[in-house]
């Protein structure tokens, strides 16, 4: 059975590609190879998750995914609490200390995007709530008039926002940095 | 081995339940659950005053966790992420130095002492028993033990190919720390239930023990560390009668009744513990005495030695 194992992990992307789930790694996490070959599968950083927003995947994202967490914003975001990092055996999550500029320096999640065709204040209705859940206000976020949301450099891709937007589906996502492009997924 | 597997079970609610009275605050606690959590944190974290790191001291499992504050990973765990990344990373080869250097002194002890899929694996030996009272035929084939080094060496190329620690995938106590905790705490259990199904099944219908004898990467990993180990059970010859419980009781399969453990042996003392003579115990030595015949005390050695054995007089009505 191991011997097919290859060859299966192949197929298994190939067919994941197609899928394209769009994810989150945990914050601090190195870049997505790197995370892989570094993520030992162990659990911990869900268990000591406070906000129990890392789940684990099956083989949904690939026979190399398996077992390794991941966050999906707009169920639960992540709220930059850092205990993940601290516990990581293996530095696949790096240990980022809990303060504005070490966050901004070692936490790239991804980074918000605001679809304005869907934006309640963009559309002349004043919302501000993904202002208002951001953990990083006017580093990351910022608005403007009539609280039309705009996302700065500083963003890190908690997905805070996301998870609080009042629109369905939401008007603000969050962009993996493992996916590079700017496409909405 | 039955105190990690329910701390495997303990600790993932002990998560839920801290994120529950993280969701409702502390002070909000009705009286009753807050002396629950009370008596929660004092057994666990006595020496922590960080209230949002209360519960933290004793997380993960026995794959990777942290006890007391020392985090300590499987050796296993690292030589597969040195094969999945093909680099070092220090601080994670720190955390297996403990479990190494404890197994070049005591050898396979992980195995026999801490593995919480043994004591699941070992239960399902009792259940053969049970079924072969009843007359259910269950599998006894023997395999060649040096299989699971193949595996282990396979085990670990395929994370060198692939990227990803994916022996993790299967080896039993990781499997099982994980899918516990997937199941108390998560969105129920995965693949790895499964497949540790299976194992206990292969156990049952092809080999007896046969996943930890034969097919284990990280029993293999754990034999080779603990090839020299210094700390042995021996058999003192003089004292043996030759009854054969020790082979028939040992699940590894070993042959204590002709003194070769080897590096298979993992000190687990079911040996010790079923001996009628006290004939094995351990020793502190580096290698195995080499086979030291049939035990004085059993027929065949008074048979072949009456004539200088006259201490126990008579022999005849004896043998």
């Amino acid at each position: 059975m191991t011997a097919m194992a290859p060859a299966t992990s192949m197929v298994v992307q190939a067919r994941t590609k197609r899928n394209g789930q769009r994810y989150l790694r945990p914050p601090g996490a190195l870049p997505e190879s790197e995370f892989v070959s570094r993520c030992i599968h162990c659990g911990q950083c869900g268990e000591v998750c406070p906000n129990r927003c890392i789940n684990y995947f099956g083989f949904e994202n690939g026979l190399t995914s398996l077992d390794t967490p991941y966050i999906t914003p707009r169920e639960k975001a992540c709220i930059l609490c850092m205990k993940c990092g601290e516990v990581c055996p293996s530095g696949a999550i790096q240990p980022v200390r809990r303060t504005i500029p070490a966050i901004t320096e070692g936490v790239r999640m991804g980074r918000a995007q605001v679809d304005k065709q869907l934006c309640l204040s963009y559309q002349g209705k004043t919302c501000g709530v993904c202002y208002r859940a951001c953990p990083l206000p006017d580093l990351a976020l910022r608005v403007g008039m009539l609280e039309q949301p705009e996302v700065l450099d500083a963003c890190v891709g908690c997905g805070l926002c996301e998870r609080s937007c009042i629109q369905m589906p939401q008007a603000i996502r969050i962009i993996p940095a493992h996916t590079q492009t700017g496409e909405v997924l | 081995m039955v105190l990690v597997f329910a701390l495997l079970i303990i600790l993932p609610f002990f998560h839920v339940y801290q994120t529950y009275v993280a969701a409702h605050a502390y002070d909000l606690l009705a009286p009753g659950e807050r002396k629950l959590y009370d008596i929660i944190e004092t057994l666990t974290a006595p020496f922590v005053d960080d209230p949002s790191r209360d519960l933290d001291v004793i997380k993960g499992n026995t794959w990777s966790g942290r006890l007391f504050g020392v985090k300590m990973s499987d050796p296993l765990a690292v030589a597969g992420q040195m094969a999945a990344g093909r680099n070092v990373y220090n601080p994670f080869l720190l955390t297996a130095l403990f479990p190494v250097v404890a197994t070049l002194i005591f050898g396979r002890f992980f195995c026999g002492w801490l593995c919480p899929a043994n004591f699941l694996y070992e239960l399902n030996t009792n259940l053969r028993i049970l079924l072969g009272r009843f007359g259910v035929r269950t599998g006894r084939r023997c395999l060649d033990p040096k299989l699971k080094y193949i595996v282990l060496g396979v085990g670990l190329l395929i994370c060198g190919i692939s990227g990803s620690v994916l022996v993790a995938a299967v080896y039993p106590p990781a499997i099982l720390g994980r899918e516990l905790y997937y199941a108390i705490a998560q969105r129920g259990m995965g693949v790895g239930a499964l497949f540790f199904v299976a194992t206990v099944l292969f156990d049952l219908l092809v080999a007896r023990r046969g996943f930890c004898r034969y097919l284990c990467p990280g029993g293999a990993l754990y034999s080779l560390l603990g090839r020299f180990r210094v700390l042995r059970i021996q058999r003192n010859v003089v004292t043996c009668n030759d009854c054969t419980k020790c082979n028939s009781v040992c699940e590894f399969g070993l042959n204590p009744l002709r003194d070769d453990f080897g590096q298979e042996c993992n000190n687990c003392t079911a040996c010790i513990a079923v001996c009628p003579v006290d004939a094995l115990g351990f020793r502190w030595r580096i290698t195995d005495t080499p086979n030291q015949g049939p035990g004085h005390e059993s027929p065949r050695y008074r048979r072949d030695h009456k004539d200088k054995r006259q201490v126990f007089g008579n022999a005849n009505s004896k043998a």
